[in-house]
């Protein structure tokens, strides 16, 4: 990188048409001065003309050596990508399986759109989904001009197409040709809660305005509005949001006095209170208690009563055993996660962006992908699980999201049609191991431990 | 766990996409040059011949007429290498940002530092806008560069070009698509493409498409003009044959000759000698490192029939290929390669056939409110509710 940064620096001092440029200006100053000197003592004509000849020349190679520098620093500016840059060849996308996204443009662009609204980008989300339905018009007359378009290009126009009507939420699964079908089944997930094209994007509006509100202005009544309207999705997935919020409006009512009195420091520090015991504060958080916390479900009775049972200890909070209910500097910014994490999962998302995680992924395991391609490339071999990667592509901790069975006696990855099973003896093997290892014996041993035991006793596992 | 944590960041490997962010602005920097040489031939030479002719040398008149000549053959040099070094100014600023983009890289200490997250998010806006270039959706590209001001790292204004004359192209226009093979005849040559010779062939065949005899007169010398001369006899050959044949013809090659798919098919030559030209990978990145990372990421469990659903709770970040956004475009990928099982600590399996790390079932069933020495299956709503007794300790090796 050193060597790239220097040939850049030595091109923008040296490598540049400045130099040339001057040079110009100094033809054109001397081509100036003949002229005045020509019109000014016409009858030496010939003299002045031939004394411009030479410089002339001169003027011009000095240009060309100008520009000879120039192509200088450009190749020592290569040189240094080049040493950079050793293998040069970059890996074809997804190690032989070129084009598999090349043919799914509808999908990727969803995708990308999807991105753009999470990331609160709606201008540019907005302009995206404008121009990729002029393109697919576009697209469509050409195609009727000419039958016979390049295979491509009908392709990602039908992707497109599906991609359009799936955010504009419309319930029609015709059977597209040879293009994206397959991918969407009749139970997509964009249909099946609902979404149009309008309504994601408010709905991932609502979400900023939100959070913006919870974490800069640290104003809970939108989350928990929200919160209230999905009081029942929430429930079903054990959420405790709708909790959580309401003991952060709870601590907020509980240390903010008077509201004609006030002062900001207060919230974070209850010390003050005890000096100048309003009760207002405490008294606004028991009415809120009451009207709120009895709908909450039963699981959070212990917190409530915790919660209540500090209002004894009004003015001595801090020495109180509650005092950790009060003293949470995190408690804005957990609730604000754990709201974007409700509210992306009712959708059926990932609380961070896919598309971030999964490039991300994609950076990290190419050098090992490019490797291999390499190495297969020039023993002209072809890998030979179609379904799986060649190699292992080791990811950081945190990009690992489910668990994995590796069988211990095939080394297999198991699979829907090759799932794990446990033996009785809770080892667990995947069935095609099991079945070899129990070919033509009416009793298995473990291979992991001395029990014996009949295969049909061994039972499906999910992991 | 399992797993050894694997963060080690090695920057020269990890730069393996972003050659072509550094390779553009040096061949921009050369074309630039390339038209400055030329700028400077063509005013050379006619100022020096200008100066040849004997009348100059001697009437005062006709002399000075040759000079204000000159004088303004030089200025308008100036004038054109004045903008040319300007946009060398833009291109080395442009340039300057890559590298210090990319230099940044190595100041990252591992794949685990909110830096890399940092950079490894300029690097998604970057792919994104060059995928948005490519696909032509050229406002949301430029939208989406300024929003995230990374204008230096993304090459909106080529990309606006090309996709202009492609479009030219598919509309059947040759015009534009020939100005730009003379503007690069040089680097079309040393690359030895075919593309100027394919779409003087298409002239050609526009001529003859009609059979008009004028036209076909003008056809054989367009054709003496162009085809034959070149390097390669075929296209002269093939025009030659084209004379003979009727537009219904349906013998081949001339068939396909004059078949209007000859228009998008020129449009992706352009596209690809476009493309070699300035050393632009013929895929987006954007394609390549999605692949990779999905391919990554994805394990036989994202399209499993027996997947939790997303929604439901499962105590564990919801994966991004089971994610709405992109499960249907990585169900014809690969899934990962993995030679040990992964698995959280002390796993324990329900009656229904779930296994669940034993901390996680009890943090889980805790949060659904199972009564005390109770348990039940929280990926499922509404599940059995069992005696903790039958929760099983299972063995994973």
């Amino acid at each position: 990188m050193d060597a790239i940064q220097q040939a850049h620096e030595q091109l923008c001092q040296k490598g540049n048409l400045s130099k040339a440029l001057a040079d110009v200006q100094q033809l054109l100053d001397h081509l100036q001065s003949t002229r005045d000197a020509v019109a000014e003592n016409p009858d030496i004509t010939a003299l002045h003309m031939a004394k411009l000849k030479h410089p002339l020349k001169q003027a011009f190679d000095t240009i060309e050596d100008d520009l000879k520098e120039v192509n200088k620093g450009l190749n020592q500016y290569q040189k240094a990508l080049k040493d950079k840059f050793k293998n040069s060849a970059l890996p074809t996308a997804g190690v032989g399986e070129s084009g598999v996204l090349a043919r799914e443009t509808g999908l990727v662009n969803r995708a990308i759109g999807m991105h753009l609204l999470r990331e609160g980008k709606f201008d540019v989300a907005s302009t995206f989904v404008r121009e990729v339905n002029e393109a697919k018009q576009q697209q469509a007359t050409a195609s009727t001009a000419s039958e016979e378009m390049d295979g491509v290009v009908v392709d990602g126009a039908a992707a497109s197409q599906q991609w359009l009507q799936d955010f504009a939420g419309e319930h029609t699964t015709t059977g597209e040709g040879d293009g994206g079908d397959g991918n969407e089944d009749d139970e997509s997930p964009m249909d099946s809660t609902g979404l149009g094209r309008g309504q994601l994007q408010k709905r991932f509006a609502d979400m900023y305005h939100t959070l913006d509100a919870l974490r800069n202005q640290h104003d809970l009544t939108p989350a928990i509005e929200w919160a209230r309207q999905h009081s029942a999705e929430l429930e079903s997935r054990g959420s405790n949001l709708e909790f959580e919020l309401s003991r952060l409006k709870f601590v907020e009512l509980y240390t903010t006095t008077t509201s004609d009195k006030p002062n900001p420091s207060d919230q974070d520090d209850p010390d003050q209170n005890d000096e100048q015991p309003a009760f207002s504060g405490p008294l606004r958080a028991l009415a809120y208690a009451r009207a709120v916390f009895p709908a909450l479900p039963p699981r959070h009775t212990r917190e409530t009563s915790a919660l209540l049972a500090s209002l004894a200890f009004c003015p001595a909070l801090a020495t109180s055993p509650y005092t950790h209910l009060f003293h949470n500097q995190d408690a804005w910014e957990a609730a604000s996660a754990a709201y974007t994490r409700e509210f992306c999962s009712l959708l059926g998302l990932a609380e961070r962006s896919p598309l971030y995680t999964a490039v991300t992924a994609g950076g990290i395991a190419l050098p090992t992908l490019q490797k291999v391609e390499r190495i297969l490339t020039a023993s002209r071999g072809q890998w030979s699980s179609v379904n799986e990667l060649p190699v292992e592509t080791p990811l950081p901790p945190g990009y690992m999201f489910h668990s994995i069975f590796v069988c211990p006696v095939s080394k297999e990855q198991a699979t829907d049609d090759n799932p794990p099973m446990m033996l009785p003896c809770g080892h667990v093997l995947a069935r095609e191991s099991l079945e070899m290892h129990s070919k033509g014996k009416s009793r298995v041993k473990c291979p992991y431990c001395p029990q014996e035991c009949q295969a049909r006793d061994a039972r499906r596992v999910y992991i | 766990m399992a797993e050894v944590p694997f963060t080690k960041l090695d920057p020269d490997a990890h730069l393996l996409l972003d050659q072509p962010l550094l390779r553009l602005p040096h061949e921009l920097l050369r074309k630039n040059l390339k038209s400055a040489q030329r700028q400077i031939e063509i005013s050379h030479k006619a100022i020096t011949t200008a100066f040849q002719t004997p009348a100059a040398q001697k009437r005062p008149a006709d002399a000075l007429a040759a000079l204000d000549a000159t004088l303004a053959k030089a200025q308008s040099l100036k004038r054109k290498l004045e903008a040319l070094n300007a946009e060398e100014r833009s291109l080395h600023r442009q340039q300057k940002a890559r590298i210090e983009h990319l230099e940044a890289l190595h100041g990252i200490p591992s794949l685990a530092d909110v830096q890399y997250e940092n950079w490894a998010h300029t690097r998604l806006d970057r792919l994104l806008v060059d995928y948005l270039l490519r696909q032509g959706y050229v406002e949301s590209a430029r939208q989406l560069a300024v929003e995230k001001g990374i204008e230096d790292l993304v090459d909106v204004a080529v990309f606006e070009e090309c996709g202009r004359i492609e479009r030219s192209l598919r509309r059947g226009e040759v015009r534009e698509a020939l100005a730009w093979c003379g503007e690069n005849k040089q680097a079309l040559k040393k690359i030895g493409s075919q593309l100027e010779l394919e779409l003087r062939l298409q002239q050609f065949i526009e001529l003859v498409r009609g059979g008009e005899m004028g036209k076909l007169m003008e056809a054989v010398a367009h054709a003496r003009k162009y085809l034959v001369g070149g390097l390669d006899a075929e296209f002269g050959l093939r025009a030659g044959g084209l004379l003979a044949q009727p537009v219904e013809t349906v013998i081949e090659p001339y068939r396909t000759m004059y078949s209007r798919t000859r228009y998008p098919h020129l449009a992706h030559l352009f596209l690809q000698t476009h493309h070699d030209l300035f050393a632009l990978p013929a895929q987006p990145l954007l394609h390549t490192a999605l692949a990779a990372g999905l391919s990554a990421l994805k394990t036989p469990t994202c399209h499993s029939a027996h997947a939790v659903a997303v929604a439901n709770l499962s105590g564990t970040p919801v994966c991004p290929i089971c994610s709405t956004e992109l499960n249907d475009l990585a169900r014809n990928v690969p899934y990962a390669h993995q030679t040990k099982s992964y698995m959280e600590d002390d796993p324990v399996v329900l009656p229904n056939g779930r296994v669940f790390g034993r901390e996680r079932l009890r943090v889980l069933n805790e949060k659904v409110g199972t009564g005390r020495g109770m348990v039940r299956d929280p990926t499922e709503v509404g599940g059995v509710v069992w005696e903790e007794g039958v929760v099983r300790k299972v063995f994973i090796s």
